[in-house]
């Protein structure tokens, strides 16, 4: 277990969304650090490590845009996944969203997406997969 | 018509080789000779079958139906000055029914060159003077509309130059006459990059397209520009015309409506939000729960509660914003409120070491609602507060300051903070709601509820700010009047 733990950074500005998302995936046997703001995620990010990234978006160009783009464009991090986690509302909901990195062609596109209201089963397969799985076998109910 | 008689009038002109009498009495007008006692000594065919059945000699007789001759007579004028004259006169044929005629004299000599008659030629103008009626009625009938046509219109040379405009036109953006249009429209000096007018000089083909321009007020007038081509007999485009229908309203609703739609996004966003943050306590408290931890317990039920009351200010916000009411109007002695709201706030500026000072000595009393005057100053009041918390420059001393003085009829509430400011975008979009820089500690809607009670107590609220130095929020309410009575 040790050695194969996986961290995961949550990034959001929300308190209770990070205790939300720190006890589940800690439940689920992932490491996890908090960050409120970007830059106190940048130097998580630069100190952690972490296997795995959850980022608030709440609009296309918001600060949790510029914070993807710094990690990405930095050889040294840019392979360490990011999941975007949108509340974006509208007739595309977390798509157009999805549409706007995606479509971005100097940037790969993020790693996943994960709408609000998050469904937990959805967020953990996620992270098990993008993170080559966690080592703890809770739940995620 | 009395038959002719053989005179020596007739004789004479028998004489004078007058013998064209087919001639005289085919042309499509009417003709009489007379004598100079005004006497019609000879008339057309035309002329009897239309005025002939009165047995009248006399022409003002016949023609009239007078007993005297007229005033004005050019018969006599050609008898006496041997030249020949023309008038306009209004004549009544044998059913009475009324011709204008042009009246034209000729006098007739004999071959010692004196005037024996006058031959008098009446040209019914009546369809004519019916027709220039009509022109006039028409032209006027489209300098009405051109004028009060509820657009702006004006006619263009190639140059852009102002041919004419109408009166609306001129109301709004001044005198065109010779000026180019972008000068006036837009206030500028070089013509615009992309123009209807000329694009429509070039392929003869209507244009349409939507600009903004500026009136004479300086007000910014958003309208739809539709252009047609003008041209002369030879199908040349001599000039363009130009119609711009202003549908400022209509876009003002429809930005309006833009903004309603982005309010009730940020509402269902924020909704989600708390619904999340609903979600993650039941859930840290389950685990709680299960595993008999009294602290998950305790976070979760924390965050069940924190959320649930963030959902009620939410919706109370919300029903606030969509309440259509007219507040009460009480005498309210604004120092008064101001330092008792402050006062509610004196120890939570000083946790964050803010110094919150009121300057209101001045005795000013407004009309108002006291609980809406008491929501806005404290919304205003914690927004600066937060402002001073939010400002990254944790050496700088903060203060906010709130301010009441008058200034001409207006009472000013101003508050005052050296916080983090706000750049443009969000200064732009401050009173649209749902802008909160507090993460979950607002609802979004503070901003909007204060612009609606200094509305509803016929007043308004702006803000200066930059980023990194602080904000102003700036009420005005009217002064209130010695006599006004309160309701």
């Amino acid at each position: 277990m040790a050695t194969s733990t996986k961290k995961i950074l949550v990034v959001d500005d929300e308190d209770d969304i990070r205790v939300y998302l720190s006890r589940l995936f800690q439940e689920n046997g992932f490491l996890v650090n908090c960050a409120s703001n970007v830059e106190e995620a940048l130097l998580a990010v630069e100190k952690e490590r972490p296997d795995l990234i959850t980022l608030d978006v709440s609009m296309p160009e918001a600060s949790g845009g510029k914070f993807y783009r710094d990690v990405k464009s930095r050889p040294e991090l840019s392979s360490i996944p990011i999941v975007f986690v949108t509340g974006v509302t509208g007739p595309g909901g977390s798509r157009d969203t999805e549409h706007f990195y995606g479509s971005r062609s100097h940037l790969p596109p993020p790693d996943g997406f994960i709408a609000k209201p998050i469904d937990r089963e959805e967020i953990i397969a996620l992270a098990k997969k993008l993170t080559g799985g966690a080592a703890a076998g809770a739940s995620a109910n | 018509m009395p038959e002719i008689l053989p005179d020596e009038s007739t004789i004479a002109l028998a004489n004078l080789g007058f013998s064209c009498t087919q001639l005289f009495d085919e042309v499509p007008c009417w003709i009489s000779i007379q004598d100079r006692d005004h006497n019609i000594i000879k008339a057309s065919r035309k002329l009897i079958a239309d005025f002939g059945d009165r047995q009248q000699t006399k022409c003002y007789a016949l023609y009239k139906g007078q007993t005297k001759p007229c005033v004005e007579c050019v018969v006599a004028h050609s008898f006496e000055d041997g030249k020949d004259h023309t008038s306009q006169q209004t004549l009544f044929d044998k059913r009475g029914m009324p011709h204008d005629v042009l009246v034209t004299t000729r006098p007739l000599r004999n071959d010692s060159g004196e005037i024996i008659a006058v031959m008098k030629a009446l040209a019914d103008i009546s369809s004519e003077k019916e027709l220039a009626g009509r022109l006039r009625n028409s032209l006027s009938l489209f300098h009405n509309l051109f004028d009060h046509a509820p657009c702006f219109i004006t006619v263009q040379n190639q140059e852009m130059r102002i041919l004419e405009a109408n009166q609306r036109f001129q109301e709004s953006f001044g005198e065109g006459a010779g000026r180019p249009c972008y000068e006036l429209y837009k206030k500028r000096s070089e013509p615009c990059t992309v123009c209807v007018v000329a694009e429509t000089f070039a392929d003869g083909k209507e244009h349409t397209s939507e600009e903004m321009l500026v009136d004479n007020q300086g007000r910014e007038v958003h309208v739809l520009v539709y252009t047609a081509p003008m041209r002369d007999v030879t199908g040349k485009i001599t000039s363009v015309m130009e119609m711009a229908t202003d549908v400022t309203e209509i876009r003002t609703l429809q930005n309006k409506l833009a903004d309603l739609g982005q309010l009730v996004g940020g509402i269902a966003h924020n909704a989600k939000n708390i619904l999340e943050g609903l979600r993650g306590g039941i859930y840290v408290a389950n685990l709680g729960f299960r595993d008999n931890n009294q602290e998950d317990i305790r976070t979760g039920w924390d965050m069940v509660q924190r959320n649930v009351g963030r959902l009620s200010a939410v919706i109370l916000d919300m029903l606030y914003c969509a309440r259509e009411r007219s507040p009460r109007r009480l005498p309210l002695s604004l120092p008064k409120l101001i330092k008792e709201v402050a006062a509610l706030f004196i120890s939570r500026a000083a946790e964050y070491r803010i110094t919150l000072e009121v300057k209101a000595d001045d005795p000013l009393e407004i009309l108002g609602e006291p609980k809406d005057i008491h929501s806005m100053l404290s919304n205003l009041i914690t927004n600066a507060i937060d402002a001073c918390n939010e400002d990254q420059n944790e050496q700088k001393p903060h203060r906010v300051t709130v301010r009441a003085y008058p200034d001409q009829n207006d009472i000013v509430l101003a508050v005052e903070d050296n916080g983090a400011g706000m750049n443009s975008a969000t200064r732009d979009a401050l009173f649209k709601g749902m802008i909160s820089t507090k993460g979950n500690s607002g609802t979004g809607l503070g901003l909007l509820m204060s612009q609606k009670v200094a509305v509803e107590h016929g007043g308004s609220i702006t803000v200066a700010s930059e980023l990194g130095k602080g904000s102003t929020f700036t009420v005005r309410l009217p002064v209130r009047q010695p006599n006004a009575s309160s309701t």
